[in-house]
């Protein structure tokens, strides 16, 4: 009986011990992979934050609106700073796939490989957000201006309209694309779009009753002339 | 080095035929066949009563009028019955009627006449719209005669307005060209000048005719180049200035922003010219400046303001990527006095104007955005103005504009150390 315990326990040990055998390069190829994947990812953060505020890239992303975005979501980093970590948590993140790739476990590999396969639409859904943003701070200012220019009285309301339009555009393209409950988005989307218009129809239609016909009075009717300026500015 | 510039072949051979001449009219035009037969026959009648030595062309430079504009010049009739003149041509005036090459845009045309001026070695030119209804013979000899009697190089126009007309010139134009080149040029955007040929030769070596000046900024650029490359600079009083009507409801915001952006575009290129000036002189004035009345002008003042308060309050976040701090809060407090009559001072327009030119250089917004963010406080201005002015004759309006062109070189030190990036900077001769 204890002969039997004896070689049990020197059989499982020793089974233990060979597949630590088979199985411990692959924890050191790991370990040494995740501490590449640290000194990388720690050195490109230092050199791109030295490298991009000499390059002007502060200056570029003011101009473009990035660091006013990064403000209003609580980043007051400036944007060197905040693409110089965000990159290196990228690289880090890659490092981190590699590392468990090197297990070479089948649930490891499957998941290697699935992030790969989906890495593009990360990175699409990524560079769409970055594109909104740019381009609705850009048509947001210009149809501010423009608003104020004509006088009229609503203009923050409009560009902030024009605003948020787009970006509900943009992020409904990203999760689109990334392909997170499609039907629920584009369900949540048409509701969400058609109550706005049914709720504007109501409201003008029953608690604005009167303003909606003299806005239609309005429409029909020739306008009453406003005094013009006649002088010639050039 | 002078850049060939391409004519059509029918052109060409007008010039060669020509040979020399030693003055030419030039007018640039499209679509103006109400107004261009009037313009043609002044600028002959006057050539023929003031300069009947010279031999002497009139060029038009169409941008592809539709509506017989190259006709009506082809078929003026310079010698009119009813044209009575005290001395007769003792050569022919001649004409070229030819399409311009390049980008649409006045510029174009002028590239166009200064070529023909320089193939055909003209020693005087001049340049007239040809929308104008108030052209005289007498313009011919204002504008050519310093020219070729007394040696100048640009003739500048100076015209009688009315006190709320030309308010762009007055509140940015004028005083900006003043401060930044030191010569008194009352009109720089006048759209009708005399030069030399020398001059026409110098503005066709620059290399400009694919950029905006081809289009909308050529009169400032003119005016600006003139000055700045140090030629002889006059002005000839040309009486008022009457244009074929306009369309009133023209987009003031995109006229700003040519009109700002050309006289901003030129301080980036002479920048090493205009840093180095203190001061302004007066320049030569030819011609007799009189008086005479103008029709009033109806100026909304309630709608100006209700646009600059509306801007302080809505564009506050634009205009705090032009102008720092103390100016913007400046402003704010212009916006929101309660007190009466509404005032916007000098001294804080003079800023804002130097502010802007300075984000304009820095390429902080895109230019569109930038100047259109700051029509809301030229309307500002311009309400303080009118309201400033209202009860003033034009000696005295004279006296307002030159004090604030006077404020404008009190502040240039400003300008000189924020364009040399410099965070802020006192005005000159402040402690």
């Amino acid at each position: 009986m204890w002969e039997f315990l004896t070689e049990v326990i020197r059989k499982t040990v020793s089974g233990f011990g060979e597949r630590m055998a088979a199985f411990g390069p692959n924890i050191l190829a790991m370990l040494v992979i995740l501490a590449g994947g640290l000194v990388i990812a720690g050195s490109l953060h230092v050199a791109l934050k030295l490298v991009l505020p000499r390059l002007g890239f502060d200056r570029f992303a003011q101009r473009l609106g990035l660091e006013l975005i990064l403000r209003k979501g609580g980043i007051t980093r400036p944007a060197s700073a905040a693409v110089a970590v965000v990159l290196a948590w990228a690289v880090l993140a890659l490092f981190v796939l590699l590392a468990i790739g090197a297990l070479n476990l089948e649930f490891a590999m499957d998941l290697v490989s699935r992030t790969f396969t989906y890495l593009p639409q990360v990175l699409i859904a990524v560079a769409l957000l970055a594109l909104g943003g740019l381009v609705s701070a850009f048509l947001r200012r210009s149809v501010l201006i423009t608003a104020v220019n004509a006088g009229l009285p609503s203009a923050r309301l409009l560009a902030g309209a024009v605003h948020t339009a787009l970006m509900v555009l943009f992020v409904a393209m990203a999760l689109e694309h990334l392909g997170v409950g499609r039907q629920v988005i584009l369900a949540s989307f048409t509701i969400l779009f058609g109550g706005a218009v049914l709720a504007v129809s109501l409201a003008f239609g029953l608690a604005g009753r009167d303003l909606a016909r003299e806005f239609l009075e309005r429409l029909v009717r020739r306008p009453p002339e406003e005094k013009r300026d006649e002088l010639h500015h050039l | 080095m002078t850049v060939a510039v391409r004519l059509p072949a029918a052109a060409e051979a007008r010039l060669a035929e020509l040979g020399t001449v030693d003055v030419l009219i030039g007018i640039p035009s499209f679509n103006n066949a109400r107004t261009i037969g009037h313009v043609v026959r002044a600028a002959a009648a006057g050539l023929a009563k003031h300069f009947p030595d010279a031999r002497s062309v009139i060029v038009n430079s169409d941008g592809g009028s539709k509506d017989g504009t190259a006709e009506v010049v082809a078929a003026a009739e310079f010698t009119s019955p009813a044209t009575i003149l005290v001395s007769h041509p003792l050569s022919a005036v001649h004409k070229i009627v030819t399409p311009y090459d390049g980008i649409p845009g006045k510029g174009s045309a002028f590239r166009t006449i200064f070529a023909i001026a320089a193939r055909l070695e003209a020693k005087a030119c001049a340049v007239v719209d040809a929308d104008l209804r108030s052209i005289t013979p007498g313009w011919i000899e204002l504008l050519l005669g310093p020219v070729l009697k007394e040696s100048f190089d640009f003739v500048a126009p100076l015209y009688l307005r009315h006190k709320y007309d030309g308010t762009i010139t007055n509140s940015i134009v004028y005083p900006m060209t003043r401060a930044l080149y030191g010569k008194e040029v009352r009109q720089p955007i006048g759209g009708d000048f005399g030069f030399s040929g020398r001059l026409a030769r110098h503005y066709l070596t620059k290399p400009v005719w694919e950029s905006n000046v081809a289009r909308f900024g050529i009169d400032i650029w003119m005016t600006s180049t003139a000055i700045a490359d140090e030629f002889k600079v006059c002005e000839a009083f040309l009486g008022a200035k009457i244009h074929d009507a306009k369309d009133p409801g023209a987009d003031l915001a995109a006229m700003f922003v040519q009109v700002v952006s050309s006289v901003f575009d030129l301080m980036g290129t002479y920048r090493e010219r205009w840093t180095a000036v203190a001061g302004a002189e007066d320049v030569p004035l030819f011609g007799f400046p009189h008086g005479v009345g103008l029709e009033p002008v109806s100026v909304n003042v309630e709608r100006m303001i209700g646009i600059f308060r509306q801007g302080a309050s809505d564009l506050r976040e634009v205009w705090q990527k032009a102008l720092p701090e103390d100016t913007l809060a400046e402003v704010v407090a212009v916006a929101e006095a309660e007190s009466r009559p509404f005032h916007f001072p000098d001294p804080t327009w003079v800023r804002v104007v130097y502010d802007f030119a300075v984000a304009y250089e820095r390429r902080v917004l895109p230019p569109e955005q930038l100047l259109g963010s700051m029509v809301p406080l030229y309307l500002g201005r311009t309400a303080s103005f009118v309201i400033q002015t209202a009860e003033s004759g034009p000696d005295q309006v004279e006296a307002v504009v030159k004090g604030l062109a006077d404020e404008y070189l009190r502040h240039k030190g400003y300008l000189v150390r924020r364009w040399g990036h410099e965070p802020g900077g006192a005005p000159c001769g402040s402690s």
